[in-house]
């Protein structure tokens, strides 16, 4: 029975290799690596699939690795690249901590690797000047959504009388730098508009739909009635809120405020299904993180190095490293400011969500 | 006389077949390992591949020693993955250097002992209340590891804040990440684990009232075993495996998060069914576990190394799962 069991794994190898999507194949193309950190969300999805089309335009050779979440399978990944023959990454990394880890590998075969939406560590850009960021800073995104905040209440103030804002927050993985820094520039941007911040309930759903659902439908249940407004760290938790809302009642016939839900809901991401979500009158506005945009600059950033050595300092995908330090790391740091490609956030309202449809 | 040739050849093919039959769990390794070398034109046999495998494989194969105990004491383990979990985190928590504003304890420093001793500490005292659970509770195991397995996860939440322990001190990080000589040290210190699991399995008398008690709990109890002390100690020394684990896992990632192991459970069950630790009970040796996690390494390795579809490796993983313990069942059910 067991020679079946042996046949099968063997069978489930050979099988495996036609779904295989490229090994290291010696073609004389460049050959590069994406170390993704899953592939179950849409941010992540729509970089990983748009990484795929410009290395095909480029003449790239590219594999994608799905780290299933997990740090030690990324690092497993890294090493088994690298014994391939690989030198060039774009990353996601599932924790910023590994990046400097990684880095070190890379650094040992001269290779590069430009690393988004997770920040890398600022000791991980210190170990070559093949390292790169292209990401954007977090903190810019909770700021836009304190904007897009204050044009709401500032159009129907008796919604927020006093400018007191009563929240539910739903928050992403805790410890992770958009956790921390979306939350600082919201209400750092709150409280410079003149507003109160109360937040009725504030928890993590670690940017996942269903457990945002399941957290505010417990919160509709304690707190009913007592908030104005919703805001979540992305859009798949913002999804998973409105299904919650709509659940509890919170809906109203007239969308002429933008939104048929009683209170505002606002997202982070601007995923396709929270666009759709805007453009049925349920999410009232989101905040594009630039999958695509942060995808194109890490792969050129990482074909530039691998062409001419390094990209620091230079204009990549039409960006250029800031003159200065930001308040945000990895760009707080001078000595790598050089390696960072600021990729910037972009509000997404009813007034230009046509653009982005 | 041709008779006599036919009879010899008969006898041995049925030689082979024995050989095979008994060497199963090897043989696929084997087979498993030349399919790969050919697929990856000899990249698989290579000794950076192979330190690649080991490093990889560690961790688990320390989980695998743990359950693999359990396993033959006729029990089953789920709480792994997030025991591993809060042992890589209570370890880890005692690696940041006093500098650190993202300490959990900032501004102390304590010594490199403290988070190797704390880790593992916890992984036992997580072992025994399972095996306290088992054996005196009398809760099924499946359902004891289920509960503590939701502990496990609760505890690891409130103690980090759900945070990241990272920035772990380099002394900590070189206990995983060192190597003596080309031989990485993850593979020495399983190396002499199994050595010890073996020698307590095979020349112990503890060792060998798991299989009595796995194979049958009545008999064992009859002929004078304590079997509540065994399941106790069987359940205790898979806990300290797993606070092993746990500690290694934080010093060769240099961090832990909520998310560190998870899966690990089904991962380290998987390796040891495949290496022939029956869920029956009272069968398996420390061999066919280690076998069993290099096979699964070789999978996953495999899977990396051609680039296969995250996608398709989950179902892959799946299958074998349960082809692992189908056959496993079928070999076993008669008894």
């Amino acid at each position: 029975m067991k020679k079946a069991l042996v046949a099968l794994m063997v069978l489930v190898l050979a099988v495996g290799t036609v779904f295989a999507q490229g090994g290291a194949e010696a073609t004389g193309k460049i050959k590069m690596a994406g170390i993704i950190r899953n592939q179950n969300e849409q941010f992540v999805v729509n970089y990983t699939e748009n990484l795929k089309k410009v290395a095909a335009a480029n003449n790239v050779d590219l594999v994608i690795l799905d780290g299933e979440g997990q740090v030690d399978k990324q690092l497993d990944q890294l090493s088994t690249l690298l014994s391939q023959g690989y030198k060039y990454f774009v990353i996601i990394a599932q924790d910023g901590s590994a990046t400097e880890q990684m880095a070190q590998k890379i650094a040992e075969v001269k290779g590069a690797a430009a690393y988004s939406n997770i920040q890398p560590s600022v000791e991980a850009l210190k170990v070559s000047k093949q390292q790169y960021y292209a990401s954007s800073p977090e903190a810019v995104a909770g700021q836009y959504q304190a904007v897009i905040l204050d044009e709401y209440f500032t159009k129907y103030p008796e919604k927020a009388p006093g400018k007191v804002l009563n929240m539910l927050y739903l928050e992403g993985q805790l410890g992770h730098p958009a956790q921390i820094n979306r939350e600082n520039g919201l209400i750092e941007e709150l409280k410079k508009l003149g507003y109160t911040v109360n937040f009725v309930a504030k928890d993590t759903a670690n940017w996942r739909p269903d457990e945002a659902q399941a957290k505010v439908e417990a919160w509709i249940a304690a707190f009913s009635g007592k908030f104005n407004c919703v805001v979540a760290q992305n859009d798949d938790m913002a999804l998973g809120a409105i299904a919650a809302l709509k659940a509890g009642g919170y809906t109203k016939a007239d969308a002429s405020d933008g939104t048929l839900l009683t209170v505002p809901v606002i997202g982070v991401d601007g995923t396709p299904t929270g666009l759709a979500s805007m453009k049925a009158n349920e999410m009232y506005a989101t905040v594009l993180q630039d999958a695509i945009g942060q995808s194109e600059t890490a792969f050129y950033a990482v074909l530039e190095a691998s062409k001419t050595g390094t990209a620091a300092g230079k204009t990549i995908n039409g960006l250029t490293p800031p003159a200065k330090p930001i308040d945000e790391a990895p760009a707080n740091d001078a000595a790598v400011i050089a390696q960072c490609f600021l990729v910037p956030f972009k509000p997404i309202t009813k007034a230009n969500l046509a653009e982005f449809l | 006389m041709a008779n006599k040739t036919k009879s010899a050849a008969g006898i041995a093919l049925k030689k082979v077949g024995k050989f095979a039959a008994k060497y199963t769990t090897y043989l696929t390794f084997v087979v498993l390992l030349v399919v790969l070398a050919i697929l990856t034109r000899g990249g698989a046999l290579r000794w950076i591949s192979i330190k690649n495998l080991l490093i990889a494989e560690s961790v688990r194969a320390f989980a695998a020693l743990g359950v693999g105990i359990i396993i033959i004491t006729k029990g089953i383990d789920l709480s792994i993955g997030f025991v591993v979990c809060l042992c890589a985190s209570v370890a880890a928590s005692f690696a940041q250097p006093a500098d650190y504003s993202g300490a959990l304890f900032v501004g102390k420093q304590f010594p490199l002992f403290l988070p190797i001793i704390a880790g593992i500490l916890t992984g036992t005292v997580f072992g025994l209340f399972n095996g306290a659970l088992v054996a005196y509770g009398k809760l099924p195991p499946f359902i004891a590891t289920l509960g503590s397995m939701s502990i496990a996860k609760g505890l690891q939440l409130i103690y980090t804040k759900a945070a990241v322990v990272g920035s772990l001190r380099p002394e900590f990080k070189k206990i995983g990440q060192g190597s003596i000589g080309p031989i990485p040290n993850l593979a020495i210190y399983v190396l002499i684990a199994a050595i010890l699991v073996w020698v307590l399995l095979k020349h112990t008398k503890t060792g060998t009232n798991f299989y009595a008690i796995g194979g049958n709990i009545q008999a064992a109890r009859v002929s004078g075993i304590k079997v509540e002390l065994g399941l106790m100690v069987a359940y205790g020394i898979a806990g300290l495996c797993y606070g092993i684990a746990g500690t290694l896992q934080a010093s060769r990632l240099g961090l832990a998060n909520s998310l560190t192991a998870n899966g690990m459970e089904l991962d380290a069950i998987a390796a040891v069914t495949v290496g022939g630790v029956s869920q029956s009970g009272g069968v398996g040796n420390v061999g066919g576990m280690m076998i069993g996690v290099f096979t699964m390494g070789l999978i996953n390795y495999g899977m990396t190394y051609l680039a296969i579809n995250s996608y398709y490796q989950q179902i892959v993983k799946g299958l074998i799962i349960i082809l692992a313990v189908y056959f496993d069942m079928r070999k076993y059910s008669k008894r």
